[in-house]
C-alpha cells in the first residue's frame, strides 16, 4: 500500500528534515477551533475534520455502517450511514463527509429512516437468507441492523426468474473460510489487508452486481494476520475455518484471558462451551495489540486438545513410562532425592510458564539447596546482564512505536516474531512517516526499510558513528533500537548485547531525546522469559551443563535445549508441563500441568506488564495447576512451601517484585548508563556470521512451541504456506 | 370344623415335604413362602417346576431354584422353554410338548447386568482431549 503522505520524500527534496509525528509529541498543537454541529438539535463541539459519523458519536448516537470500521481507511460504499442533513439534497454518506460548521444533523428523520431501509432492502436482496447454517448468526452486522433499521418487508420478487445473486467461494487457505455469495461489498478485508496486514492478496473484480471479492487467482492469503479478517466481516462472507459449525455465540461463555504464543501478551477473549476451548477471538488493548491477534493466537487452540500429558507417568523397570497416580509419581521423585544435593540438582523453565509456577520451582529448589535455576531463552547474563530490568524490556513500550521517528531492528524479524507489534510498526510507517532500518537477514517486513547488512560489524561501525545510517540515528527526535532475543541466543550474544547498548546510548545523547524516552528495546520471543529473569532465574542451559546435575526439573521446557547427554550418567529428569513433547520424552517421571487457558495466572511480556489470564476450562484427567502440583511436591520432599492460596503465591511474588503483582501496569526502568558502566568489564569478542533470525518466511511462523506443533491447524498452515512458497502465483 | 382340621394336616404336611421345623424356616428365609404341589419337571440348571392347581391361576406353577444359586436368582435363570410353561403360554411342560430344535438356538444365559460380564455400550462420540502416548522404545529406536 502507498503511505497516504508521503512527507519524506516531499520534505527532503527542499533540504530540511521535517518530522510530524515529533513534532507533534514534542511542542503541544494550539487547540484548534472547535466546530459546533447539531445532532438531532443538540449542540456538540467537535475538531475539524472529523466525520459527521464521529460527531453522532460525540452526541451519543450510533450510525449504522458496515463498511466504515474506526482503524481502516474511510471507503464510502455500503451507504447504510446515510444521514439528512439541513438544506442538503440528499441524505449524504456521514463516515465520508467531514463535519462544517453549523451543520444540521438528523439522524432519525423520515429521510434518513427511508434511505436506510432503502439501503438494507438492496443489500438483503442479494444476500442469501441462510442465517439457520450460517456462523456469523448471532454476532452478525447486518442481522442486528436489518431488525433495527431494516424495513418489514421486501419488494424483491425476483426469485423465480433470474434467482438471487449468487458467487462461487474462493479458498484462501486453512484459516479463513470462504462464502462469498453472502459478501455484501464493504471491502473492509481488502482494506484490512493492503493497510494493516500490508499484503496486496486481496481485491475486487467486476464491477457493480457482477463485483466479487477475492485473491484474484486461487492462492491462499499469506498473512500472519489473515485471521482478523474473520472479526472484521460484518458478515458471515469470511468465517473461520477450523470453528465452522462447532458452536453459536449465545452457548459459549466468554473468559477474558492473555495470550502467550509470543510475548506481547496480547489480549484475549477464550470461548467456552462444555468444558472445551471453541475459539480465541481479540480483546481491545490500545496499548498492546490495538484490536488484532496474530493467526497463531487465534487458530492454535485445537493444540490444546491435542498430545495433552493427563496423568503423571512413572518409568517402570523396563524403563517405559507408564501412567500411573499422583501419589506413586510424588513419592519415587521423594526417594529418588534422597541422598542428592542441592548442588547436584538443576532447574530449566520452559517458553509457556506463568509466574507462579516458576515462584514455586525457584522457592522449592532454593529450599532442596538448589541454585541452577534456568531458562530455555539465552539471554546474555556477563556484567550487569539482568541484573538491571532495562537491559531486557521492550522499553519503549509497543505504542511508544506510535511516538518514533526512527526504528532501528537488529537480529529480528518482527513480522512473525511478533506480528502485532509489527502491524503497529506498519500503522506508523503509514501516518508518521516513520523511517525504519535493519541489521540482520533480509526478510519481508511488509513495510520499506533500509537495509544496513547483515553481519555484526555494521553495529561496531553504528557505534562507532562511523557509518552513514548515523546521521539518520542522530538527527532522530525519538529513535527506537529494538533487538530480537532471537539474536542473543548466539555464542557472541554479550557481546552483541553490549554493542547495541552503547549504539544506543550513543544515540541516546546523539539525539534530542528528553530524558524519559528510552532508546533500547529487547523484542523477547516467549511469554515466560520476562518474568523468569524478574525472579532471578538465570538465561539459557549453561549452567546446568556446566553442572552436569544428577536430577533436573524440567519445567515445560520442551525446546530442547537440555539433552541426556548434558546431565549425568542415569541423571533422574522429571518434567512438569502440559504437552508430551521433547521435554516429556527424555523424562523419569512426568508430572502434567495446565495449559494457559486452564489456569489463572501471571505472564509478564515483552514490555515488563504484568498480565492475568483466567481459567477457562478445567485441565483435562488427573492435570493440576502448575504452583499447586510443586506445592503438593514441596510437601513429599519435606520443605513445604509456605503457602496454600493464589494470594498467598502472589505476596510470595511482590516480596521478590513488586512488578509481578501491578497487574497492566509498566514500570520504569530506565538505567541505562549504570548498565553499561556495570557491563564495562566482561566483554568477549563479536563473531563474524551474519544475524539470522530463526523465523524468516511465513511457514516458519506457525509452529514454534509445543502447544503450536501440536496443533493440526497449524500443521495445515505450515503445509499451505510451503505450497504456496512454490505456487507461481 | 373338619375344614380346621384339614388346614391343620396340609400345614403339617407341609412341614413335612418342606424338611421338616428347619427346613421350613430355611424355605420360608429363601422363597419367602411355603407351598405344597407336585414336580413335573426338572430343567438342566437344576431349577425343579412345581404344579399344584389347588393354588389359583397365577400362583398354581412355581419353580424352586436350583441350590447352586443359593439367595442369588432371579428370573432370568428360567430357560425359555420352561418360561414357556411357567407363564402359563402352553400347559405342555417341555419334555412332552414337541420343541423344535434347531442348531442355530443359542444355550439359555441369564441376565448379566451388575456382573462383570454385563454388556457396556461404547462411546460413538470422540474424546475432548486427546492424551499423549509416550514413544515406545521400540518405536523410538525406529524414528530417532
Amino acid at each position: 500500500m502507498l503511505r497516504l503522505w508521503p512527507l519524506r520524500q516531499v520534505v527532503s527534496s527542499a533540504g530540511a528534515r521535517f518530522i510530524p509525528a515529533c513534532q507533534k509529541s514534542t511542542a503541544p498543537e494550539p487547540a484548534p477551533e472547535l466546530v459546533e454541529v447539531f445532532v438531532n438539535d443538540k449542540q456538540v463541539f467537535v475538531e475539524p475534520g472529523t466525520t459527521v459519523l464521529q460527531a453522532c458519536a460525540v452526541a451519543g448516537i450510533e450510525i449504522p455502517r458496515f463498511c466504515y470500521h474506526e482503524r481502516l481507511s474511510i471507503a464510502g460504499n455500503c451507504r447504510m450511514c446515510l444521514v439528512e442533513v439541513e438544506r442538503s439534497a440528499k441524505p449524504i454518506a456521514s463516515c465520508a463527509m467531514p463535519v462544517m460548521k453549523g451543520m444540521k444533523v438528523k439522524t432519525d428523520s423520515p429521510v434518513t429512516k427511508k434511505a436506510r431501509e432503502g439501503v438494507m432492502e438492496f443489500l438483503l436482496m442479494n444476500h442469501p437468507l441462510d442465517c439457520p447454517i450460517c456462523d456469523q448468526g448471532g454476532e452478525c452486522d447486518l442481522q442486528d441492523q436489518s431488525m433495527n433499521f431494516g424495513s418489514d418487508k421486501s419488494r424483491f420478487t425476483d426469485i423465480a426468474f433470474t434467482g438471487k445473486r449468487a458467487v462461487e467461494d474462493k479458498n484462501v487457505g486453512p484459516l479463513v473460510k470462504t462464502i462469498m455469495t453472502r459478501c455484501i461489498h464493504c471491502t473492509r478485508c481488502i482494506r484490512f489487508a493492503s493497510e494493516v496486514a500490508g499484503v496486496e492478496d486481496l481485491g475486487t473484480t467486476g464491477r457493480g452486481n457482477e463485483m466479487q471479492v477475492g485473491t484474484y487467482v486461487e492462492k491462499m492469503l499469506q498473512s500472519e494476520l489473515s485471521g482478523n479478517v474473520i472479526d472484521l466481516c460484518p458478515v458471515g462472507a469470511l468465517t473461520s475455518k477450523p470453528y465452522a459449525f462447532t458452536a453459536r455465540p449465545w452457548e459459549t461463555r466468554k473468559i477474558e484471558s492473555i495470550d502467550v504464543m509470543d510475548a506481547l501478551g496480547s489480549n484475549i477473549v477464550v470461548s467456552m462451551r462444555t468444558n472445551e476451548v471453541m475459539r480465541v477471538l481479540p480483546r481491545v488493548n490500545e496499548d498492546i495489540n490495538e484490536e488484532w491477534i496474530s493467526d497463531k493466537t487465534r487458530f492454535a487452540y485445537d493444540g490444546l486438545k491435542r498430545q495433552r500429558l493427563t496423568t503423571p507417568f512413572l518409568k517402570d523397570a523396563n524403563g517405559q513410562l507408564m501412567q500411573t497416580d499422583w501419589e506413586s509419581a510424588f513419592l519415587a521423585i521423594a526417594r529418588k532425592l534422597q541422598g542428592v544435593e542441592g548442588s547436584q540438582m538443576a532447574a530449566v523453565a520452559g517458553g509457556l510458564v506463568d509466574a507462579e509456577a516458576l515462584t514455586s520451582l525457584k522457592d522449592l529448589m532454593n529450599r532442596l539447596g538448589c541454585e541452577t535455576l534456568c531458562t530455555e531463552e539465552i539471554f546474555p547474563m556477563d556484567g550487569s546482564g539482568t541484573d538491571f530490568r532495562s537491559n531486557y524490556l521492550m522499553n519503549t513500550t509497543i505504542a511508544g512505536v506510535e511516538e518514533a521517528d526512527v526504528v532501528l531492528f537488529i537480529g529480528t524479524n518482527p513480522r512473525f516474531e511478533a506480528p502485532v507489534f509489527n502491524a503497529r510498526v506498519r500503522k506508523s510507517w503509514i501516518h508518521n512517516d516513520l523511517k525504519v532500518a535493519m541489521i540482520g537477514a533480509p526478510v519481508d517486513l511488509t513495510y520499506e526499510y533500509e537495509h544496513l547488512g547483515e553481519t555484526v560489524d555494521v553495529i561496531e561501525k553504528l557505534a562507532g558513528g562511523n557509518h552513514p545510517f548515523c546521521k539518520v540515528l542522530e538527527s532522530a527526535k525519538r529513535p527506537m533500537v529494538v533487538m530480537g532475543s532471537s539474536c542473543l541466543q548466539r555464542s557472541d550474544g554479550s557481546a552483541l548485547h553490549f554493542m547495541v547498548s552503547t549504539l544506543a546510548n550513543r544515540v541516546k545523547a546523539a539525539s534530542g531525546a528528553d530524558a524519559e524516552w528510552r532508546v533500547l528495546n529487547v523484542l523477547h520471543r516467549v511469554a515466560s522469559q520476562v518474568a523468569a529473569l524478574d525472579l532471578g532465574y538465570s538465561a539459557g542451559v549453561s549452567g546446568v551443563r556446566e553442572a552436569k546435575p544428577q536430577m533436573l526439573f524440567l519445567l515445560g521446557a520442551d525446546e530442547g535445549a537440555i539433552t541426556r547427554s548434558d546431565l549425568a550418567d542415569g541423571a533422574f529428569v522429571v518434567y512438569q508441563g502440559h504437552h508430551g513433547d521433547q521435554g516429556a520424552q527424555m523424562a523419569d517421571v512426568i508430572l502434567p500441568g495446565a495449559a494457559y487457558t486452564e489456569k489463572d495466572a501471571t505472564y509478564v511480556n515483552t514490555e515488563g506488564r504484568a498480565q492475568l489470564t483466567r481459567q477457562a476450562v478445567t485441565p483435562p484427567g488427573m492435570a493440576r495447576n502448575d504452583w499447586k502440583v510443586l506445592r503438593a511436591l514441596s510437601e513429599l520432599l519435606g520443605v513445604t512451601l509456605p503457602y496454600d492460596k493464589l494470594q498467598e503465591v502472589r505476596q510470595r511474588m511482590a516480596e521478590i517484585s513488586p512488578t509481578l503483582v501491578r497487574v497492566g501496569e509498566i514500570e520504569e526502568a530506565n538505567f541505562f548508563k549504570q548498565a553499561i558502566e556495570a557491563t564495562k568489564a566482561g566483554k568477549t569478542s563479536l563473531g563474524k556470521e551474519p544475524l539470522v533470525p530463526p523465523q524468516q518466511v511465513l511457514k516458519d511462523f506457525y509452529m514454534t512451541d509445543s502447544i503450536t506443533r501440536a496443533s493440526p491447524t497449524m500443521a495445515k498452515c505450515v503445509q499451505a504456506a510451503t505450497e504456496a512458497e512454490s505456487s507461481v502465483h | 370344623m373338619s375344614k380346621y382340621i384339614e388346614k391343620i394336616s396340609r400345614l403339617f404336611r407341609i412341614i413335612k415335604e418342606n424338611g421338616g421345623v428347619l427346613g421350613s424356616v430355611r424355605t420360608v428365609f429363601r422363597m419367602e413362602e411355603l407351598k405344597t404341589g407336585t414336580l413335573v419337571g426338572e430343567d438342566e440348571l437344576g431349577n425343579k417346576y412345581f404344579h399344584n392347581p389347588m393354588y389359583f391361576v397365577g400362583r398354581s406353577r412355581w419353580v424352586v431354584y436350583s441350590d447352586a444359586a443359593g439367595h442369588d436368582y432371579d428370573g432370568s435363570q428360567v430357560p425359555a422353554e420352561w418360561h414357556r410353561w411357567l407363564s402359563y403360554i402352553s400347559d405342555e411342560t417341555p419334555d412332552k410338548a414337541d420343541l423344535p430344535k434347531y442348531p442355530w438356538l443359542a444355550k439359555h444365559t441369564e441376565n448379566q447386568s451388575g456382573t462383570p460380564q454385563e454388556y457396556v455400550p461404547y462411546s460413538t462420540t470422540r474424546p475432548k482431549i486427546q492424551a499423549w502416548k509416550p514413544k515406545t522404545e521400540e518405536v523410538y529406536r525406529k524414528h530417532f
